[in-house]
């Protein structure tokens, strides 16, 4: 009896699964279907609205009464950014912020619905934020603070699409703000995540990073190293407080390192001495200090700087080793130059110079 | 003596009760979770939760190959033409005894090197180094003596730039978005330290410029009982086990590992069989001892497609070779076997691989063979052992095709009606027939395996047209 109930239970559940498949498949290719309804539904009262704008009139209160009873939906919404993606294909830019100033309003409240639905519901909305509002053309900072809720959210889409939109914002406090409650949440977000968000702000990069700058000490080691990177890609003019990260053995590693990086990009002379000790210092310890270091001088003229990169080439670690073929390569020292290497008693220094003078060679010819 | 035979039938019959409950139980949460998952993805990625931005982790492609003269050059242009930022190409030739290296060289104008490899993990000597510029990525081709194929992963990983790689097959082809899709999962969470993708029978699919331009089942029953069987038994898997953070295989087809934890391990074992897998369980063993966190992570949206094998032949010789690495992988760490140090990985994912993976043909051939004696004495009920099996078929039968649907849906591939239909049959016949084949084929695999446990296991290949 047991076994025949088992096998009862089993057989329920093959039935279970093919109704499943069943009612899946059809769910699916409705929603298609729906979704060109919808899109078709919505295509219908916008048109007449752009026409209103075209003559100078503004969006009806009519038609923003039905976008904020409808775009409450997550399904609509999807509908409206099809819609949105396909004008903005065929109109200009001057379209965009023009209906979507008007319906300012609607995305006010939308915000404030999505705040509370589902993360997935709230990332998407954020989404849509990201994508539709003008760089610093909707200053509506009640957003701004609704959009901070979002980031609060323990869910990384959130956060990310959350970031996104305060990027276009261009409001350098919110997005300081938005970075303290990322880095008080328990959702890793990837520095790299950080930093490429930073690269897309539209408002004043300068303000940003002075504010940023100001309360790096606040944040956690994996922000500041983002903070650091996008320093890096953003401006030259940091080179002091730079200097001083590096000097500052207190401070974690890889934001010395990216310190050290920072110099690689833009020569500073003040500098050059602390790479050089990095670059000739043989500790084992230190390696990665000693090839970045290498790395960087690269872009330092001058014979210390050749002689220390010279000696390099002898270090006991294959990375360093690396580093200062390329950086020598990077100085285009003469072959004369670097005879002592390349006849030298030190095979390991000699093969690596003369595979970067040949690699070098070939990446030249290629381009 | 009849009392003793009934006895022990009895004995087996709660045996394979117990066995077969705790399978069907695993296959429902697996096909469950799977299918689960993929649409819940597929939702996710409707409303825009993914990372929509290029993210600058480089990557280094290591491409092992062996006698690969038909594939390697359609390969290498299929990774050239992947939709990603930085990445580089590294070919290592492992003493093929055909035209590989030459070919390649010729095709992409390589022109040859003294490089100084940075050997941090053992491995064979280096014969010669060629590498190419003039491409949208560097190539580079090393040859080298013949040391078996994780060998060949050692030099790769050796010689790569990048503090990530990814291990492939010479005759696989990436499609176009596979390394933006398996980098997001580095970027989506911290420590993690490797990635399997997807790996699909590309029989049947056709592929230009890595991306899939039209899809049917593969006209041969073999391929396309396997396409079904991969849906089930590697896809909804994976991902169960993904949600504990206990996958333990990562196909040798396609998978994105961190260089310098694989340093700290000593890399691939080359007295291994299944490297692929012996990587993993090593992985996870010490990042477990060491007290690492880390991650071990499934994109089921990075896709890899690769050949099945039509023939039988080269179908058994492949799960042979799979079975024999299996095994490999399990004896060198069972110490894992149950241990709480390991985590669920010991508890759930080791045993599961132990009871249903690597003991099963043994657990399946001594059922038959049971079956087959009960039979001669009269002890069996013939129309209920005949309900249970179709119970049995129609369970898996109906799992497997949720598992192929719930895939096929989420990524918005086409099938025709025809298609439908052979799904459905096949996966009938590959349940009743192929499983016990299978079955019958690894427990003979360790007969002898001593002997042939360094070679690369070839399997004839077609030359594969993406363009």
């Amino acid at each position: 009896m047991g076994i025949e109930t088992m096998l009862y239970f089993y057989g329920a559940v093959c039935v279970s699964m093919i109704a499943f498949n069943l009612i899946y498949n059809t769910l699916l290719k409705r929603s298609q279907l729906r979704l060109g309804k919808r899109c078709r539904r919505l295509e219908a009262r916008i048109a007449p609205q752009l026409k209103l704008l075209r003559r100078g009139e503004h969006v009806q209160e009519e038609h923003l009464a039905y976008l904020r009873h409808r775009l409450c939906r997550v399904k609509n919404l999807i509908a409206f950014d099809q819609i949105l993606r396909q004008y903005l294909q065929k109109e200009q830019e001057a379209w965009e912020l023009r209906y979507l100033d008007q319906i300012q309003p609607v995305i006010l409240h939308l915000a404030l619905v999505y705040q509370k639905r589902s993360n997935i519901n709230a990332a998407y909305f954020s989404y849509f934020l990201s994508r539709y509002m003008a760089p610093k053309h909707m200053p509506i900072h009640s957003i701004q603070g609704i959009l901070l809720d979002y980031i609060r959210k323990e869910n990384l889409y959130c956060r990310v699409n959350g970031l996104r939109a305060l990027y276009r914002f261009g409001n350098a406090e919110s997005i300081v703000t938005a970075l303290e409650i990322q880095d008080e949440g328990q959702v890793f977000l990837h520095e790299k995540i950080l930093t490429e968000g930073l690269l897309t702000f539209t408002g004043d990069h300068r303000e940003l990073i002075d504010t940023l700058w100001a309360r790096l000490g606040q944040f956690s080691a994996r922000t500041q190293l983002a903070i650091s990177n996008y320093i890096r890609f953003q401006t030259g003019e940091y080179t002091g407080q730079m200097l001083e990260v590096l000097l500052d053995e207190t401070r974690d590693k890889e934001l010395r390192l990216s310190a050290i990086r920072y110099f690689g990009r833009y020569c500073y002379e003040p500098a050059l001495e602390t790479l050089l000790a990095f670059a000739g210092q043989s500790d084992p310890e230190l390696w990665e200090y000693a090839t970045v270091s290498v790395s960087a001088l690269a872009r330092y003229p001058g014979q210390r700087v050749i002689e220390t990169l010279k000696q390099a080439l002898h270090s006991a670690n294959w990375y360093v080793r690396y580093a200062a073929a390329a950086s020598l390569e990077a100085q285009n020292v003469d072959y004369e130059s670097l005879l002592g290497v390349i006849a030298g008693g030190d095979r390991y220094a000699r093969e690596m110079m003369m595979y970067r003078l040949e690699s070098g060679k070939m990446q030249k010819a290629s381009v | 003596m009849m009392d003793a035979f009934k006895l022990f039938f009895s004995g087996v019959g709660v045996f394979f009760i117990l066995y077969m409950i705790g399978y069907a139980s695993f296959l429902f949460l697996s096909v469950t979770v799977g299918s689960t998952t993929l649409y819940q993805l597929r939702r996710r990625n409707q409303l825009k939760n993914e990372l929509l931005q290029d993210y600058y982790v480089p990557v280094s492609i290591i491409v092992p190959a062996y006698n690969e003269e038909i594939t390697i050059c359609s390969t290498i242009r299929s990774l050239l033409s992947l939709e990603y930022r930085i990445y580089e190409i590294v070919v290592v030739d492992d003493g093929s005894t055909d035209n590989t290296a030459q070919i390649l060289r010729e095709t992409f104008h390589m022109r040859q090197i003294t490089r100084p490899i940075h050997r941090s993990i053992p491995c064979k000597q280096a014969r010669a180094v060629f590498e190419a510029w003039d491409f949208k990525v560097p190539i580079t081709l090393i040859q080298k003596e013949n040391g078996g194929k994780a060998d060949a992963l050692n030099m790769g990983i050796n010689a790569c730039r990048y503090p990530y790689f990814i291990c492939m097959d010479a005759d696989s082809v990436l499609q176009y978005d596979s390394l933006e899709k398996i980098v997001r999962c580095v970027v989506e969470e911290g420590d993690v330290v490797a990635v399997g993708g997807a790996v699909r029978p590309c029989n049947g699919a056709e592929i230009q410029n890595g991306r899939v331009v039209s899809y049917h089942l593969p006209n041969r029953v073999l391929p396309c009982m396997q396409v079904l069987e991969y849906d089930r038994s590697f896809l909804a898997a994976r991902i169960l086990f993904d949600r504990f953070n206990g996958s333990i295989i990562i196909s040798g087809a396609f998978g994105l590992f961190k260089k310098s934890v694989v340093v700290d391990v000593g890399g691939y074992d080359p007295n291994t069989m299944g490297e692929d897998m012996e990587l993993v369980v090593k992985l996870h063993a010490f990042c477990r001892e060491h007290g690492i966190p880390y991650r071990v992570r499934y994109a089921t949206d990075a896709v890899c497609w690769t050949q099945a094998p039509e023939k039988l032949k080269d179908l058994c010789k492949q799960r042979r070779r799979w079975h024999i690495g299996l095994f490999q992988s399990m004896m060198r760490h069972r110490r894992m076997l149950a241990n709480p140090k390991y985590g669920l990985v010991g508890i759930i994912s080791y045993l599961y691989f132990l009871i249903y993976e690597l003991l099963s043909p043994y657990i399946e051939i001594f059922g038959v063979v049971t079956i087959l004696i009960a039979f001669g004495l009269d002890l069996i009920n013939v129309p209920f052992m005949i309900l249970f099996f179709g119970i049995y078929v129609l369970y898996s039968a109906i799992l497997s095709l949720t598992a192929f649907f719930a895939r096929i849906h989420t990524i918005d591939l086409k099938l025709l009606f025809s298609d439908v239909l052979k799904a459905i049959g096949l996966c009938v016949l590959e349940v009743s027939c192929l499983r016990f084949i299978l079955a019958w084929v690894r427990a003979r695999s360790l007969i002898g395996y001593q002997k042939k446990k360094q070679t690369w296991g070839k399997i004839e290949r077609k030359k594969i047209h993406f363009e």
